[in-house]
């Protein structure tokens, strides 16, 4: 089965699989040494691992960049220029509120659906696309019960596989994949945190033990390859009556980000939340250079009244882990 | 034409102005001797070389009035827009009210070069978590913060989508400030597919038809917002109108850069070029007095032309500018290394190029805006700059980055290679903060290096065609 790889969450999985093909949501292994632009300084640290990701894959068949960010926009401009691989330049508006973005939105699903199928891929039928959606839907309901069960690092795996996975179960804590039940206790007596920003790398889910480790526990992964990328469930009804509609929809109008203008609604889900799951302080994770995310730090300080700890990432972990692991102890330190 | 044609300091425009009034120099309203501005904290004013022409004189007391032109409208009830980011698109339906008045809120990037950062506006983004990671078009926030340097307007008017991230993140952040903002959403350009309708946009490029639809009901968003805040409905004949204005202004500054670019020697220098190509974008608060400033500005240019007079030597290097620059001074700095400004691409051509008036205007106006070189692929941008580099002749290219845009981090190696691929040309970036004082010598030395090398390449080719 040819694999079709992307990052963003935008670009739903389901209608890549419906395709016949598979759908490769690349969880990224971290800047990649050989690959360099032309200069790294100004270049998100994400942006350069996905380029290099792109570049070096032998086994995929295309890719899949969205607008949704500007670097990202231009780096569709470097892949097309140093790889042989097709790649699919996806436009996600950044404005939500009106029909026509929508629309927009769906005619670009239908583009993407012919990029698929000149690679191969194979229009879906309604029932196809359907089916499609309810087992990917299945499989999220399965990663989100389990989300309990597991550790903070376990459950971004979980989600960063779900893609892959095609309805997969996921163990109910019983599991050996799960912590164990002392673990799980034991647990419940650290800090119940937040963990906020655009997507993190595969190096970067050390983190997230690294807070477990100092205190702390993640009881919401508002990420990008976290909860908050996870599109929201299908309405079953809709789902059945037009199922490219309901994707559509729950992709577009159900992932909030910081880069929808206005970015409301990640505010409206962050309360919800953090609320829900008495959050008691948010650690915002973000990279150098990466505009849309650092510009949500003010605001997301004045607007919580939670403590929020700022920390960015160069993309060299080897540098970042010292610098991180201090900033996070004394911030467990003050909360505990 | 006045005098013979040259570049002086703010001190030599004292005498100069002296002279020229005694000689009975008509001024507009906002005129006066240039150095009065730096009692306003614009002390950048000191270290340029400007224009020595009357012509020029007006255009540097209408650019550094605007603030004063935006408080007598707010004075005189009409509505003022803040239109941000579409680089020169809104303000033409904006200009066909009666009562309203647009401006570029984006403009402040230049406050903190203009006043040597004496503003504090970048402290004030700084205090507000918009840190020197990001554009200087930062200062932007602080000047609605502190309030000093525009009324706060009526109306904000924001393109998102395919721009920059900087500006769109700072524009959130001041909605976020409490600063509603009406956002219309500009799709990323790209190439009809096969057999998809197509349309032919200002300047050559080609997009989806479904693309121009898309941006002319977004258009007609505005058009509505606009509507409703003027209290006045705005027809087709109204907009037609109002584009026929714009493109005189455009028409000017076409003949303006083609005389500039073209003319040996160089009839004026790039810094009054640069401020003449702004005026495109939303005619500095003023679209009928914007005329007036160009055409006189064109009258001179013709008249050195004409003469065989210019302002630097005819051996000039021949350099095409990307990129505007954060640090006016930069532009003097070319010329004072040797080179001259033969072309210019600072990100909107879509503002020169001539509106369409043989379409419906929303459908005009929808085409210039997609046809926004942010709006598109980097490889468009650099084909254009190609086009314009054979056109005007340049012998290099100089990509001026500007610190910390999301779109400079990469797009510079696109544009660096596919200039390198398609012409013979070298190509040099540079870097140019706010203010570039403690990296002058640098700037300098790279530009030095870049008119050298221009300059040996001449000699080759000299020799080449003697050795034949």
């Amino acid at each position: 089965m040819k694999t079709i790889i992307y990052t963003c969450p935008y670009v739903p999985a389901e209608w890549i699989a419906a395709h016949g093909l598979h759908a490769g949501r690349v969880l990224l292994d971290g800047v990649d040494p050989g690959f360099s632009a032309a200069r790294a300084e100004g270049v998100c640290p994400y942006v350069r691992s996905f380029i290099g990701e792109v570049i070096n894959n032998r086994g995929a068949d295309g890719a899949v960049v969205t607008t949704v960010c500007d670097q990202m926009r231009r780096a569709f401009d470097i892949i097309v220029r140093n790889c042989d691989l097709p790649a699919f330049l996806m436009n996600v508006p950044s404005t939500w509120q009106t029909l026509a973005a929508q629309k927009l939105y769906v005619d670009e699903l239908k583009r993407l659906g012919g990029f698929l199928i000149g690679l191969g891929g194979k229009a879906p039928s309604k029932d196809t696309l359907a089916e499609t959606m309810l087992a990917y839907d299945d499989a999220r309901t399965s990663i989100r019960s389990a989300r309990e069960h597991l550790s903070a690092k376990q459950f971004a795996e979980a989600i960063a596989a779900g893609g892959s996975l095609k309805g997969e179960a996921f163990g109910d804590g019983s599991s050996d994949s799960g912590h164990p039940q002392a673990a799980l206790e034991a647990a419940t007596l650290r800090v119940p945190l937040a963990i906020v920003g655009g997507p993190l790398m595969k190096p970067d889910f050390d983190l997230l033990d690294m807070i477990e480790q100092l205190g702390g526990r993640v009881v919401l992964d508002a990420t990008e390859t976290g909860e908050r990328g996870m599109c929201p469930k299908f309405d079953r009804r809709r789902l059945r009556e037009d199922p490219l509609l309901e994707l559509a929809d729950a992709y577009f109008a159900g992932i909030p980000d910081a880069s929808r203008r206005p970015n409301s609604e990640l505010y409206r889900w962050l309360k919800r939340e953090l609320a829900g799951r008495a959050v008691r302080g948010i650690i915002f994770r973000r990279y150098v250079w990466c505009d849309l995310w650092h510009a949500e730090l003010g605001r997301l300080k004045e607007w919580c009244n939670l403590p929020v700890l700022d920390i960015d990432s160069a993309g060299d972990n080897e540098t970042d882990r010292p610098r991180i692991s201090n900033r996070i102890r004394a911030f467990m330190e003050m909360l505990q | 034409m006045t005098d013979a044609p040259e570049r002086i300091t703010l001190e030599e425009w004292d005498v100069q102005y002296e002279k020229l009034r005694r000689a009975g120099m008509r001024q507009p309203q906002y005129g006066g001797p240039l150095s009065r501005h730096v009692e306003d904290g614009d002390h950048r004013l000191r270290k340029l070389r400007y224009d020595n022409s009357a012509a020029a004189l007006r255009l540097w007391n209408f650019l550094l009035t605007e603030e004063d032109r935006l408080r007598e409208a707010r004075s005189a009830g009409k509505k003022i827009v803040g239109t941000m980011k579409d680089l020169g698109t809104v303000p033409v339906m904006a200009y066909c009210f009666d009562n309203v008045t647009a401006f570029y809120p984006d403009g402040a990037w230049w406050i903190p070069c203009v006043m040597e950062l004496s503003d504090g506006l970048l402290e004030v983004a700084d205090s507000l978590g918009i840190d020197e990671s990001f554009c200087p078009v930062r200062a932007m926030l602080g000047a609605f913060v502190t309030g000093a340097h525009f009324p706060i307007p009526d109306m904000l008017i924001c393109s998102v989508g395919a721009t920059c991230d900087d500006f769109s993140a700072i524009a959130q952040r001041l909605n976020g400030l409490g600063h509603p903002i009406f956002w219309w959403e500009m799709p990323h350009r790209r190439c009809p597919e096969q057999d998809e309708p197509a349309v032919i946009l200002p300047g050559g490029i080609a997009a989806p038809k479904c693309q121009v639809e898309f941006v002319k009901s977004e258009l007609e968003r505005v058009k509505a917002a606009l509507e409703e805040l003027a209290g006045e409905r705005l027809d087709e004949e109204k907009l037609s109108a109002g584009i026929s204005q714009a493109n005189r202004v455009r028409q000017y500054l076409a003949e303006l850069r083609y005389l500039a670019f073209t003319a040996e020697p160089c009839p004026i220098p790039a810094l009054e070029m640069l401020i003449a190509e702004m005026l495109a974008i939303h005619f500095c608060s003023d679209r009928r007095e914007t005329i007036a400033v160009l055409g006189e500005l064109l009258e001179e240019v013709r008249g050195r032309v004409n003469a065989g007079l210019g302002v630097l030597d005819a051996d000039a290097a021949r350099i095409f500018w990307v990129n505007p620059v954060a640090d006016l001074q930069v532009m003097n700095l070319l010329e004072d290394c040797g080179g001259r400004v033969c072309g210019t691409e600072y990100l909107f051509t879509h503002a020169l190029d001539m509106i369409p008036q043989d379409v419906p205007p929303l459908e005009a106006l929808a085409r210039c805006a997609l046809a926004d070189p942010m709006a598109g692929s980097s490889i468009d941008r650099a084909e254009r700059i190609c086009a314009d580099v054979r056109r005007f002749g340049a012998e290099a290219v100089l990509i001026s980055r500007i610190p910390g845009a999301s779109h400079c981090a990469l797009e510079g190696q696109v544009i660096s290679e596919i200039v390198a691929e398609t012409l013979d040309v070298p190509v040099l970036e540079i870097e140019v903060p706010p203010v570039t004082d403690s990296m002058s010598p640098t700037l300098r030395t790279r530009i030095e290096a870049l008119v050298e090398t221009v300059r040996a390449r001449r000699r080759a080719t000299q020799g080449i065609r003697s050795d034949r």
